[in-house]
């Protein structure tokens, strides 16, 4: 008990090094927000580009600009978008750390998320397209009023879960200077020499975290589905 | 339901003059240089075997499918022109499908005023006291808050009769409504479907329903191989069939 509580004491309290803990958890939770942000934007608008293709055969050519961005952002290892990003594309550094996560892993996830809005997309039965235009809707008012409500229901839990894996997967930040959630126990493990204490804690807080969310994305779920029963 | 017939119906006048018609899928010719006119008041219904294209027929009338060939005009517009609006002549032909495609997430009523609401700009009052008024037509006025899923097949198809109609369409399109349905729900149905032919809707009806076809059509069309193999007022039609297939047909079904 005495020992826990030295090592509690160690590295929380002394010298304030809970607020490697407190701005990290900031910055993490900042660039998960804002990329999730820009993934569902960015996301949605390649999967209506995407799925337009599939459907009607239009858009062919930004359809398949859309097929090699999914191509090459899915290929590739998401740290390495991020260097690339930080230290090949925005190379002054007028640009945070910060700003630059939320760019790379803002575009990382559009990706993912595109092709979760196009599966949604393409579930809805094409008997709901036909109704929307045999009622004089054109395809662009289809979609918005009658497509997309139907596909956003159906994609919403593989869409928290998107989220979910977003706010872990930015724990590989620190590669880029930013002092996120897990770089900020990792800077505490480097004063201390504790590796346990600090690290136990920055997985407690993600698990917190995800379980919060998942809970949270569970309720609004079955109040959307209550509708339909 | 008369207030959606036009005032001024000019009997007999020509509503939709369908010129050498023809459709193919790729290699695949369902449809072959089919001309009729449809006029106002009619109740056609369309009876053939299947896979004779009665519904590529039908969904050609609205442009569901783009015809390969021949032209097909409403009201005196060409709508096969390029630079057609469809999208304004789709408003005017309502279509019922047999799968019903009510919109899941949403209630009845919202179902029945989403298009008078945004695409005839009714203030949304309004819109609900005539999609109310439609629903007390067909008996289902309590329903009106209801979930598509919370309704049997056959108050779905009403409710979808009726969400066509609340765009006030010149002419009606139905394929096989009833076939999806439990025996029991058939009448129900057909019953509005009576009703709108006693108030003078103009109706193309692609049918199995033989005694609907006879009792409530102003003319039936046999369809085989992508023509109309034959056309007659129904009784002559039923009771004096002229063309072999057709014989055969009939002899099968009835
Ligand atoms: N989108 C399509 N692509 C290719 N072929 C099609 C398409 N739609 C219909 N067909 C073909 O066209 C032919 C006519 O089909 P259609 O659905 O019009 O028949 P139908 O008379 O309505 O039959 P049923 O009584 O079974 O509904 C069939 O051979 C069908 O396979
Ligand atoms: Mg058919």
């Amino acid at each position: 008990m005495e020992a826990l509580k030295e090592a509690l004491y160690l590295n929380l309290i002394k010298d304030d090094r809970w607020q490697y803990l407190t701005e990290g958890l900031k910055n993490t939770l900042l660039i998960t927000l804002f990329a999730t942000l820009i993934g569902i934007g960015l996301g949605l608008l390649i999967a209506i580009v995407r799925s337009t293709y599939d459907k009607t055969g239009r858009l062919k050519i930004l359809s398949g600009i859309c097929k090699v961005y999914l191509t090459v952002i899915r290929g590739t290892p998401v740290v390495i978008q991020l260097m690339i990003f930080y230290y090949c594309i925005f190379t002054s550094r007028i640009f945070s750390g910060v700003f630059v996560g939320i760019i790379a892993f803002g575009l990382n996830s559009a990706a993912y998320v595109a092709e979760i809005f196009r599966s949604g997309i393409m579930s809805i039965d094409e008997g709901q397209m036909e109704a929307g235009r045999s009622l004089g809707f054109n395809y662009v008012q289809t979609m918005r009023y009658i497509i997309m409500p139907q596909a956003f229901k159906n994609v919403l839990p593989a869409l928290c879960n998107e989220f979910v894996v977003l706010l872990k997967e930015t724990s590989v930040a620190g590669y880029v200077a930013v002092q996120d959630l897990t770089k900020g126990g990792d800077i505490i493990r480097s004063r201390t020499y504790d590796a346990w204490t600090p690290l136990l804690i920055v997985a407690a807080i993600y698990l917190i975290l995800t379980m919060v969310f998942s809970h949270f994305a569970g309720n609004v779920e079955r109040s959307l589905r209550k509708n339909e029963r | 339901m008369s207030d959606n017939v036009q005032e001024n119906v000019q009997e007999n006048e020509i509503l939709i003059d369908i010129r050498d018609l023809s459709k193919s899928f790729g290699d695949l010719k369902v449809l072959t240089n089919i001309s009729t006119t449809i006029r106002k008041g009619d109740v056609v219904c369309v009876i053939g075997p299947s896979g004779s294209g009665k519904s590529t027929f039908l969904r050609c009338l609205n442009l569901l499918e783009q015809p390969t060939g021949g032209q097909i005009l409403v009201e005196g517009d060409d709508i096969t022109a390029p630079g057609a609006n469809i999208d304004q002549l789709r408003r005017k032909m309502g279509m019922v499908f047999q799968q019903f495609n009510l919109f899941p997430h949403m209630t009845i009523l919202e179902n029945m005023t989403l298009a008078p609401i945004k695409l005839l700009k009714k203030e949304k009052a309004q819109a609900e006291q005539e999609a109310m008024e439609l629903l007390r037509r067909v008996g289902l006025e309590e329903k009106a808050s209801s979930y598509p899923a919370q309704l049997s097949g056959g108050q779905k198809q009403r409710v979808a009769i009726v969400r066509a109609l609340a765009m006030h369409p010149d002419v009606m399109l139905f394929d096989e409504p009833t076939s999806a349905l439990d025996p029991e729900m058939v009448g129900e149905v057909l019953n509005v479907m009576r009703q709108l032919a006693k108030e003078r809707m103009t109706m193309v009806v692609v049918t199995h329903e033989m005694g609907f076809a006879r009792e409530v059509g102003t003319r039936v069309m046999f369809m085989e191989g992508g023509n109309f193999l034959e056309e007659n007022e129904p009784e002559a039609f039923f009771s004096n069939p002229q063309n072999e297939r057709l014989k055969a047909f009939l002899g099968k079904v009835l």
